[in-house]
């Protein structure tokens, strides 16, 4: 009744009632925020590298993919000896070069000369593990897939001619091939900005003269074998690479985001502090203002469980409406936020800062109404431990 | 004239030679000087004198609010001054009515649900809770304002509301400080009648107050005087 009777007077008192709301929700929009942020990178990443389902990754030694420009030489023989590994199942390699793309020139034929410089990555026929084809077919020999950015800069459509040159290392005279458009695909680790084209491996080799490398290579196990056991396996079979599970990938990338995690593990820190010493305040003042009234309540004969758990119905029923307001509000900043980071540099369009996961949102309400219920216990005890009959003198003076 | 001749074993509750001192401010006060006093059953006793003579501590001494700095309180063969405060907060609940001057309603409950909140503290299911408080509402003239809350409400109204709420759970003995302290003349002439007819009704009664009508209209008093008994 005590309960009942504190829920009832935030209706007498709306304007405090609404700010402590206010301050409430915003605080728990931030916690969960945070959450989402410390640990939505990771996920995302993780999820995308699962997607491709290949398990191992062979890089270069001290490297991940798509982290420098290192290659492994002597590929092939490589390839053999990792293939005769039990529990592999497909060895799929990957040169990343950049190459400079040029089209037209010739005014009559395909109008003014245009050019651009795209990253492109020698695969194995067929092999989509790096895009999705929206159009056309796979490269083949002599062919390359676009993304739907390299054809708009070129001006160019599928059959189209373009010519392709390394962008590094070429020169005036250096290595240039022709190439037609077999289609456009979408390019799964793109960040904003890339402009990608694939090819057929040994084209790339032979155009960026990397003959034998590769920068990296997607390892496929065989059902029933477990990751690790597969990558001690080859690494006594093999030497001067590194071969990495994808939980050592997102291991690594945790380690590199730490930034991020240690930004989100302050402010949300902060927003808990904030939540409780709001919360707390207003108990404090609750209870200050009522302290006749709980002596009077005590020298009647209620226990003291009985009015702390009545003073810390208010602090409750304020964290829970405000928490509850605060994860709505969570979801509409994470998916704000989430708007203006996907331009982040570096980082692949389909990996996302701000994973939106009941369990964070559930964790942050909880978190909250765990810290303002201990925030309003604290006056509330202090207030029962009062001396009643002084407190009633006084108040009668 | 003093009640500490009487049979403290027939007693509702019997001070003997309590003292109480206070420390306010680094010095000594001393509120009650051995006071010895006896409250029988089916008593109405007031109990008058000037502010800061001692009657309201007197009163909380007999209630077990609080504990003498010296002598005893028994409650109906109980020695307060033993037990320990969960356990005279329990005494008070069930066999201890209280009335203050400023009421102490809760404001955002009704009429109907402050006469219960005593009720559900002694765990008084909720149908049966809702029926007894009604029935005293109605025994103190306000059956008309249950639903009624205590801004709703008149002063005497609402004092009326807290001796309902004193007389809940039924209890033995009912102390009233200054009851009509927050009334006018006519509300304080009704409420006493309301007290007559309680103390008729068996009800035991102690009533500090320096309203001389309400003195009056008690069966007897004593006058507290520098925290001492004077009568």
């Amino acid at each position: 009744m005590l309960a009942l009777n504190s829920i009832r007077e935030f209706r007498t008192r709306p304007l405090r009632t609404l700010l402590t709301l206010a301050g409430v929700a915003v605080t728990t929009a931030m916690l969960a925020d945070m959450l989402m942020l410390g640990r939505g990178m990771t996920r995302s990443f993780g999820g995308l590298l699962e997607s491709r389902g290949y398990e191992l990754r062979l890089t270069p030694r001290g490297t991940l993919p798509f982290d420098t420009e290192a290659t492994v030489p002597g590929f092939a023989a490589l390839r053999d000896s990792v293939e005769m590994v039990a529990g592999v199942e497909r060895v799929a390699p990957v040169l990343a070069a950049s190459v400079i793309a040029e089209i037209g020139g010739n005014a009559a034929a395909d109008g003014p000369e245009r050019s651009t410089q795209a990253l492109a990555f020698g695969m194995d026929p067929g092999d989509q593990s790096l895009y999705q084809l929206t159009a056309g077919e796979t490269p083949g020999p002599g062919d390359i897939l676009t993304d739907p950015e390299v054809g708009a800069a070129l001006r160019a459509e599928p059959e189209s001619s373009v010519r392709l040159r390394p962008a590094r290392g070429g020169g005036a005279w250096g290595r240039r091939t022709t190439a037609r458009i077999s289609g456009t695909g979408r390019f799964i680790f793109a960040s904003r900005g890339d402009l990608q084209v694939v090819m057929q491996l040994d084209d790339l080799q032979a155009l960026s003269s990397q003959h034998d490398q590769v920068s990296f290579a997607m390892i496929r196990i065989r059902e029933g074998y477990e990751p690790d056991s597969v990558r001690a396996a080859i690494l006594a079979s093999v030497d001067r690479v590194e071969i990495v599970t994808l939980a050592g990938v997102a291991e690594r990338l945790t380690a590199r985001l730490s930034y991020f995690r240690q930004i989100a593990l302050i402010l949300g820190t902060v927003s808990l502090f904030v939540a409780t010493l709001l919360v707390g305040t207003l108990t404090a003042v609750s209870v200050s203002e009522r302290l006749g009234l709980i002596a009077a309540l005590r020298a009647i004969g209620l226990s003291r469980r009985r009015i702390v758990g009545g003073l810390t119905a208010e602090s409750l029923v304020l964290c829970a409406v405000g928490g509850g307001i605060g994860v709505g509000l969570a979801v509409v900043v994470a998916v704000y936020l989430e708007s203006i980071l996907s331009d982040f540099p570096g980082l692949p369009l389909s990996v996302r800062f701000f994973v939106i996961r009941a369990e964070s949102l559930i964790t942050a309400f909880l978190l909250l109404i765990v810290s303002g219920v201990l925030a309003g216990l604290i006056p509330a005890l202090n207030a029962t431990r009062m001396e009643v009959a002084e407190v009633l003198h006084r108040e009668a003076a | 004239m003093s009640g500490g001749a009487m049979d403290a074993a027939t007693a509702v509750v019997a001070a003997r030679d309590v003292t109480r001192d206070y420390r306010t401010g680094g010095s000594l006060v001393r509120a009650l000087r051995g006071v010895s006093i006896t409250v029988p059953t089916g008593d109405f006793l007031a109990v008058t004198g000037p502010s800061g003579s001692g009657k309201s501590t007197l009163l909380h001494l007999l209630g077990g609010v609080d504990t003498p700095t010296a002598g005893e309180v028994v409650f109906q063969g109980r020695n307060l001054a033993r037990m320990s405060a969960d356990a005279r907060a329990a005494l008070r609940l069930q066999d201890v009515g209280l009335v203050f001057q400023r009421f102490h309603l809760l404001p955002m409950l009704t009429a109907l649900e402050n006469v219960e909140l005593p009720l559900a503290a002694a765990r008084v299911p909720r149908a049966e809770r809702r029926e007894r408080a009604a029935a005293i509402l109605e025994r103190v003239g306000l059956a008309d304002r249950l639903r009624h809350r205590p801004g709703e409400l008149s002063g005497g109204q609402c004092q009326r509301v807290a001796i309902a709420r004193a007389l809940a759970n039924e209890p033995v003995l009912v102390l009233a400080d200054e009851p009509t302290g927050e009334l006018d003349r006519a509300t304080s002439r009704r409420l006493l009648k309301l007290f007559q007819s309680l103390n008729a009704e068996g009800t035991t009664l102690v009533v500090a107050t320096h309203d001389l009508e309400l003195a009056a209209g008690a069966k007897r008093s004593i006058e507290v005087v520098d925290g001492r008994t004077a009568s």
